[in-house]
């Protein structure tokens, strides 16, 4: 087990070098020189900047000096917003994010897999046909067009009932983060929802579940212990996926529900060609998708016998 | 005293009739063997026994009881009280049937929970005792894997405890050497044998391997397209078959020791969707007879068989002599 | 009851009568779901290249009398000229008078009644009850609306600025109406000076306009235009290249596979998103410039190795049938090896993964112009008319409920149709393509 781990945690280090490998040269192959863009900049910033990141030096200077910054956990100083650190852009912003992400992934997770058993326990009948049915539709509806029918249903809400209910948009309380994690773990969801109905049939029409009815195991006891766990095992593979999927997912709502998360940042970075921003965040974002594909991984033997006890030996 | 009674039982899947008319008996410590071909409906009939036939599936018996007291119908919350309690069995395949992210201790113990009521730690110890007595080798340790880490022969030793754990009336035995590799066979039905004797478990053997059937059944029923069409004893049924089918069969099967030449049967089974006339079997009988395009009813034979053959009718020719 | 001997005599087979034995028909019957995609499908390529030609206004031409507005037929607008004032005639007037009303403009007048200094004018919309928006407030005897006036039914109501007793109401509901210099703008009055007509032909907006007044109907077909390019042309292009390398891979093997499967894995490992607004930034292209190249070259660089994976897989499968091995042993050559016998056998595979690929780019160009990243004004795409019409959700949900219903339906209908493409090969292949 320890060197099934060590081994996938080596590989994402590895990947997450070529990740930030290739932003850096990515961003260098920028036409001209990112200080030189007609961006207002004060004399003070751009002196900070060039000795920071010794733009007159040779390129693979340059690169060494980025990745020993990166190394450190440096990622510069804002362009646009002067003597803000990407740092603190990153540590300020990313909790919200995480908040977002995490509550969306929660809800993705937990009803995939009850509609998915839902659908799978009725196979052709009603209960399994609406749920197919919200599943195409999920699927097809950007994510975007969906946040903002979202607000929609919620201020005719809030006129029908006369008082605030729920907040059309922004953060702070609790009950901002429903609806936006809601409209963010959709689309997972359903996609979750449609593995889930398809594991959960595999497990259903499976002879141990077959003996295990026929040793009196019934209700309760048969699903908990016989069929969701084996049901959900397909579906945990598909974790690191779905928490990309949330992540990039996030920018958009973000940008609708004005909630203050790194991806808004991260978008509004682009628009604003900030490019220590868009690197920064870019190489973090990367190697925080990369962590989460091996964590899944590793959890996943943890789940799964089968996979931590032969590739623990392996 | 009969411990089950089935008596033309019918099923029909989505009007489909899988089984047309089952009907054989067991007694008390009795073993025996439902043989036939595949899709004859042997399987299907040890599901029914269970409460377990598909849900679309519409039975139908005359008779249908284990020790006198009728069997639930299908579908009820009652066969809970039944399956794994009074009837156990066991599956084909072990390395599908057990569930494979439970370790074996985990799922031992949850039958002994279930029906004896017993608590966890009491359940643990009543499980490694029974896999010792199954002769499965370090027993403790072997609690704690996984149905991945075990052969196929050690797997069908925990089937077997799993499905002796609550000394059951009726233990159904589901081709449980097919998957396995011929020397594990014999052990596999040594200990399945001894077990029966040991417990006074009476035993529904499902096989189509008359081989086997040869060496562990006390009494066999032979099975065709959804309805048995001989009952016999052992050694009556090896001696001389009372059903054409059971001779085909029979003599399907290759022999070391023996000239005889091997014979297939020729044709293949009827399709039971398409509606079937007279005995199912005539189209592939090599003594078919006029009358044979009606369905024959179970008939007394010889030496206490009982079969579904014309042959046996007592107004047929042969039977004039022992006529009364 | 007594059954006759020669019931059991050996039963003689019939005479053989000659039967028709009816075959199965092995041929494969599309699903009904699968005929109802491909035609929603086709129906919207058709739409999106056929359109233009008979809808033909101009996706980028703004009427100011019109922005945001339903569905408008086509209509008879009078000319004003906006910065004439009317006349007002000589005659006092007895009431609240309406002298002449338009979308342009809303001319009003009124008697003095004696003790009132100054005037307040409200305007209401006459369906809702009480006064509406205070329009103005003055010593004048008329006024003049100009304020986005729309063809329905106004109140005014004219009140008494100090007291604020109700002099005057009255009801009126403006003619479509179109300014001179607008009129020349749009090319329907010549820019030359002197008279004109009185009316000029307004165009139809059959699904209404915009935010900025552009007709939402070629808007839509114009932004299919980008959605279904990049849709169609960035997954030919990067399943065509991948399929191309993997298969080279597979067939080649040795080295140059152990090195295509390497830069896979690595290439699959990026952050898919960050990395498509990181190279459209790479082409030097910012935001608010046009670019559906970059966007379709960062697709090729991102996408292919799904497509090169698969490929690379059936390659190693097929080149171990022994078919090849007998075509390699009469002599044929690679090229015509590859041709010949391993393209057919993955075509229908290579199809399905187009047709899956198809709703994603369209998902990906639809999220990146909505961010911004993607096409930009003055071409358009559907997710770009998204990002438009969110900003007037609120007020005008039309305007981002047609594009969005436009991508859902097309990604709908290209998923199933794949879905039934895989259908097909699956029961052609039996089961062998995956």
């Amino acid at each position: 087990m320890l060197s099934f781990i060590v081994r996938r945690l080596l590989s994402g280090v590895l990947t997450i070098w070529f990740i930030a490998t290739a932003t850096f040269f990515a961003m260098h192959a920028v036409p001209g020189d990112p200080l030189t863009q007609d961006k207002a900049m004060s004399p003070a910033v751009r002196a900070q900047l060039e000795a920071r990141y010794g733009l007159d030096k040779p390129l693979g200077e340059q690169y060494q000096l980025f990745l020993g910054n990166m190394l450190r956990g440096d990622f510069g100083i804002s362009f646009t917003q002067e003597n803000r650190r990407v740092n603190d852009i990153i540590r300020e912003h990313f909790p919200v994010s995480a908040v977002l992400g995490l509550a969306a992934l929660a809800i993705a997770l937990v009803g995939g897999v009850a509609a998915g058993s839902v659908a799978a326990h009725f196979r052709n009948r009603w209960p399994d046909r609406v749920v197919m049915f919200a599943v195409i539709a999920a699927i097809s509806v950007p994510g975007f067009v969906i946040a903002g029918l979202a607000q929609m249903v919620i201020v005719q809400l809030n006129q029908l009932a006369g008082t605030t209910l729920l907040p059309v948009a922004g953060w702070g309380s609790a009950s901002h983060i429903w609806v936006p994690a809601l409209v963010l773990g959709l689309g997972t969801m359903a996609y979750l929802s449609r593995l889930g109905r398809a594991s959960m049939l595999e497990v259903l029409s499976s002879d141990y579940i077959l003996a295990a009815r026929s040793r009196g195991i019934s209700g309760g006891r048969l699903f908990w212990r016989h069929q969701l766990r084996n049901a959900v095992l397909p579906v945990v593979t598909e974790l690191g996926p779905s928490i990309a999927a949330v992540t990039t997912g996030g920018f958009v709502v973000e940008l609708i529900f004005a909630i203050p998360g790194l991806g808004r940042y991260f978008v509004q970075a682009v628009q604003q060609l900030d490019y220590t921003v868009i690197m920064g965040t870019t190489v973090f974002y990367g190697a925080f998708l990369v962590l989460v594909v091996v964590l899944v991984d590793i959890s996943y033997g943890l789940i799964d016998p089968r996979i931590r006890l032969t590739q623990g030996r392996g | 005293m009969n411990l089950l009674e089935v008596d033309q039982l019918r099923l029909d899947i989505a009007g489909v009739p899988a089984l047309r008319d089952v009907s054989f008996s067991l007694r008390d410590g009795e073993c025996r063997a439902l043989v036939g071909e595949s899709g004859s409906g042997k399987s299907l009939t040890a599901m029914c026994l269970l409460g377990l036939a598909p849900a679309n599936a519409v039975l139908a018996a005359r008779r249908l009881s284990l020790a006198g007291e009728a069997l639930p119908p299908q579908g009820r919350r009652d066969w809970r009280l039944w399956r794994g309690r009074r009837i156990a069995m066991i599956f084909q395949n072990p390395m599908t049937a057990l569930n494979p992210t439970q370790s074996i201790g985990a799922q031992l113990s949850e039958s002994f929970c279930l029906h004896r009521q017993l608590r966890k730690r009491d359940a643990r110890h009543a499980a490694i005792a029974l896999l010792e007595r199954l002769s499965i080798p370090r027993a403790e340790q072997r609690m704690r894997q996984y149905p991945f880490e075990f052969s196929g022969g050690m797997l069908q030793r925990v089937m077997i405890a799993l499905a002796v754990a609550c000394r059951p009336q009726l233990l159904i035995a589901d081709e449980p050497t097919t998957a396995l590799d011929v020397t594990v066979q014999a052990e596999v039905l040594a200990l399945l044998a001894e077990l029966q004797r040991e417990q006074g478990t009476s035993l529904l053997f499902i096989s189509h391997d008359l081989g086997v059937v040869a060496r562990i059944a006390d009494s066999v029923s032979v099975m065709y397209a959804g309805e048995t069409v001989e009952s016999a004893s052992c050694e009556a049924l090896f001696r001389a078959a009372a059903h054409p089918y059971t001779e085909a069969l029979r003599a399907a099967v290759p022999r070391l020791h023996s000239t005889e030449i091997m014979r297939a049967i020729p044709g293949s089974p009827p399709d039971l969707r398409q509606p079937l006339h007279g005995c199912a079997f005539a189209p592939r009988c090599g003594q078919r007879m006029a009358i044979c395009e009606e369905a024959p009813p179970l008939l007394a034979a010889a030496e206490g068989a009982i079969a579904r053959c014309w042959r046996w009718h007592p107004e047929h020719p042969l039977q004039w002599r022992k006529a009364p | 009851m007594a059954i006759p001997v020669f019931r059991f005599a050996p039963w003689q087979p019939p005479e053989p009568v000659q039967a028709s034995v009816q075959q199965p028909s092995a041929q494969w019957r599309p699903s009904l779901s699968l005929i109802a995609a491909g035609t929603v499908a086709l129906a919207m390529l058709l739409l999106v290249a056929l359109g233009p030609l008979l809808w033909q206004q101009d996706p980028s031409q703004q009427w100011l009398s019109q922005i945001s507005r339903g569905p408008t037929p086509a209509l008879a607008a009078r000319v004003v000229d906006g910065e004439r004032a009317a006349r007002l005639p000589i005659s006092p007037a007895r009431r609240l008078e309406v002298l002449e009303s338009n979308t342009e403009r809303v001319q009003l007048r009124w008697p003095a009644p004696s003790g009132v200094t100054r005037y307040r004018l409200y305007r209401a919309d006459a369906r809702q009850p009480g006064r509406g928006l205070p329009l103005w407030q003055g010593r004048e005897l008329s006024y003049e609306d100009r304020l986005q006036l729309r063809r329905k039914l106004y109140r005014y109501t004219l009140v008494d600025a100090d007291s604020g007793l109700l002099l005057f109401a009255t009801e009126t509901r403006p003619e479509p109406a179109i300014s001179v210099f607008e009129a020349q703008l749009q090319g329907l009055l010549a820019v030359a000076d002197g008279p004109h007509p009185n009316y000029v032909m307004l165009p139809a907006h059959p699904l209404g306009t915009d935010a900025l007044g552009r007709d939402l109907l070629a808007r839509l077909m114009a932004g299919g235009r980008s959605s279904l390019f990049v849709g169609i042309v960035a997954p030919l292009l990067f399943i065509g290249f991948g399929s191309l390398f993997g298969g080279l891979a597979g067939y080649i093997g040795g080295g140059f596979d152990q090195f295509a499967m390497r830069l896979a894995d690595f290439v699959v490992a990026l952050p898919f998103l960050l990395f498509m607004i990181l190279l459209r930034i790479v082409f030097g292209i910012g935001p608010g410039e046009n670019g559906i190249m970059p966007l379709i070259v960062a697709m090729l660089l991102l996408s292919w190795p799904s497509s090169a994976r698969l490929i690379r897989g059936q390659v190693l499968a097929l080149r171990s049938q022994p078919f090849i091995d007998s075509a390699r042993l009469s002599g044929v050559g690679t090229p015509r090896i590859l041709w010949r016998h391993i393209l057919p056998n993955v075509l229908p595979i290579l199809l399905v993964a187009f047709s899956f690929a198809i709703p994603q780019a369209i998902f990906t160009e639809a999220f990146l112009s909505f961010i911004g990243m993607g096409v930009s004004p003055p071409s358009t795409s559907w997710g770009a008319m998204c990002n438009d019409g969110i900003k007037t959700l609120l007020s005008q949900p039309r305007q981002l409920l047609w594009p969005a219903a436009m991508i859902s339906i097309a990604v709908l209908a290209f998923n199933i149709l794949g879905d039934g493409l895989r259908d097909l090969t699956d029961r052609r292949g039996g089961g062998q393509g995956h």
